[in-house]
């Protein structure tokens, strides 16, 4: 009895700063640092990079909402100091020049968590969404249109916008504190201790394991859901005769790379299909046809067939398409004639998902020896 | 034993589908053999050299995108070629590809596509009987 009312007591030089947290307040600092670089700086086929980054933090935040109720005293969001009388006289201290030490988080340190915490858990939601919606991949595929997609794309940029800002913040808050207040939060952050200070409650091992555990089983929730979620490889239905007949010369297109009219326009002059025969039985025609009446760029909601499918060419091709040159005029023409590609109608020597009608920028994969 | 007996199975089944690829080939041979003696009664028998000769030619009449067999199949019909979208043709070799010409239909859909495209006109039963009588000697 006396042991445990001796433990309720404050506490000099214990841990503010459990295991579970710091460890999450790094793993954060790397995870962003992933997702920031791979979001600003590197080619769309990074973007694989930036999506498990995505599903790191969405793990690491699950877990610092959970450990926000359930962690040592100083992680509970309850003992967060973020009443405005406490913020105002902070501000107000800081303004003549002083700032008094806080065991856990200062008021202002407070409310900048709460902002990085929210903004990261909205960069990561729209982040799924765009993934979904506009890549067609990840758990929300099914669920989030390309509308859907393409409006969560332009919110994960000013999220992202914001995030850097307040990253700023955060970082030049606790530089003033450690170096002109002398407050040694980063050493804190790292020892989990802060000399002097007199702490509430008490971190035990057993709780940081329990947290450790709660991260672990976390991360085998979200994956499991990653892939229970995971749709199929095609998009849509497939019709064996169109895959066979069609992809006799090239890749069989998906169908949501044209719209009906184009298809019908296209599979009544196969006699000269772009400078070839490539007419097919009646019956077979009229099979691939009726397929492609029903399955076409009209019928998909998804990235192609709203920037490519959807619009039509005077010569039926895509590559005509204002969109399909603008993504490709990084490239010289003599790269399509490359051994490993040998035209611009062969998508699936780079797109490595273009047979499911997918076109992730993440499934981007330029043959060896070509470059961008 | 057991193992021995599947193995023969598995040799035998091999064995019977390859034996079914060539007995088809024959008899799509045989049927030019007989459409061509019947386009010329002075017919006797179709020729690798010709096949060749026609496999490697260029040809007038076609579309100017394929001139001749091998835009596409290249000059050695042992290896792969290439389609004018880019997709890999496995070799017309027989050798390389043994159930090349075992599918009378499939026969017949490439020589109508690809005659038209090369040469602007249908080929002849010898025509056909030669390319193919070409094709197994390689």
């Amino acid at each position: 009895m006396a042991l445990i009312e001796q433990n309720k007591m404050p506490k000099e030089g214990a841990v503010i700063w459990d295991f579970p947290l710091r460890f999450f307040h790094w793993a954060m600092v790397g995870v962003v640092a992933i997702a920031a670089l791979t979001g600003y700086l590197f080619e769309g086929w990074w973007l694989n990079i930036h999506v498990y980054a995505g599903y790191a933090l969405l793990c690491l935040l699950l877990f610092r909402l959970v450990w926000g109720f359930m962690g040592s005293y100083y992680s509970r969001f309850h003992h967060f100091p973020l009443a405005r009388g406490e913020v105002i006289a902070h501000i107000k201290s800081l303004l003549k020049g002083r700032s008094k030490e806080y065991v856990g988080h200062n008021p202002v340190g407070a409310w900048m968590i709460v902002i990085l915490l929210s903004t990261l858990v909205l960069l990561v939601l729209s982040g799924l969404f765009v993934w979904g919606g506009q890549e067609n991949s990840g758990p929300l595929a099914s669920v989030a249109s390309y509308g859907i997609g393409k409006a969560s794309e332009e919110v994960h940029e000013v999220l992202a916008g914001l995030l850097m800002a307040a990253i700023a913040f955060h970082v030049g808050g606790v530089l003033v504190e450690n170096f002109i207040f002398k407050h040694p939060l980063i050493k804190a952050m790292i020892t989990g201790r802060k000399e002097g200070a007199i702490a509430q409650g008490q971190v035990r091992v057993a709780h940081s394991v329990l947290g450790i555990g709660l991260f672990v089983a976390i991360v085998c929730g979200v994956a499991l859901w990653v892939n229970a979620a995971q749709g199929p490889r095609f998009i849509g239905a497939q019709n064996a005769t169109y895959t066979q007949e069609c992809g006799d010369c090239h890749l069989a297109y998906h169908p949501s790379m044209r719209t009906g009219d184009s298809w019908q326009k296209m599979l009544l002059s196969l006699e000269n299909h772009y400078g070839e025969d490539a007419s097919l039985t009646p019956k077979k025609r009229a099979e691939i046809l009726a397929y492609l009446q029903e399955n076409n760029a009209t019928t998909f909601d998804t990235k192609v067939a709203h920037k490519i499918g959807r619009i039509e060419t005077a010569s039926l091709r895509m590559t005509d398409t204002r969109y399909w040159q603008k993504k490709h005029d990084d490239f010289k023409p003599a790269t399509f004639t490359h051994a490993e590609i040998g035209s611009k109608v062969n998508c699936n020597a780079c797109h490595q998902d273009a047979a499911d009608g997918r076109f992730s920028e993440s499934a981007i994969k330029l043959p060896k020896g070509v470059k961008k | 034993m057991r193992k021995m007996i599947f193995t023969l199975l598995g040799v035998g089944a091999l064995l019977g589908t390859s034996y079914a690829a060539q007995a088809n080939s024959v008899l799509i041979l045989e049927g030019y053999q007989a459409q061509a003696q019947m386009d010329d009664p002075a017919f006797r028998e179709f020729s690798a050299e010709r096949g060749q000769e026609f496999f490697s030619q260029n040809h007038t009449g076609g579309k100017p995108q394929t001139p001749s067999c091998t835009t596409c199949h290249t000059a050695d019909p042992s290896g792969a070629g290439q389609t004018r979208a880019g997709k890999t043709i496995a070799p017309l070799a027989i050798s390389k590809t043994p159930d090349r010409y075992s599918d009378f239909e499939k026969v017949e859909k490439w020589f109508r596509r690809n005659c038209t495209s090369v040469l602007g006109r249908t080929c002849s039963a010898r025509e056909k009987g030669d390319f193919i009588t070409f094709m197994k000697t390689r």
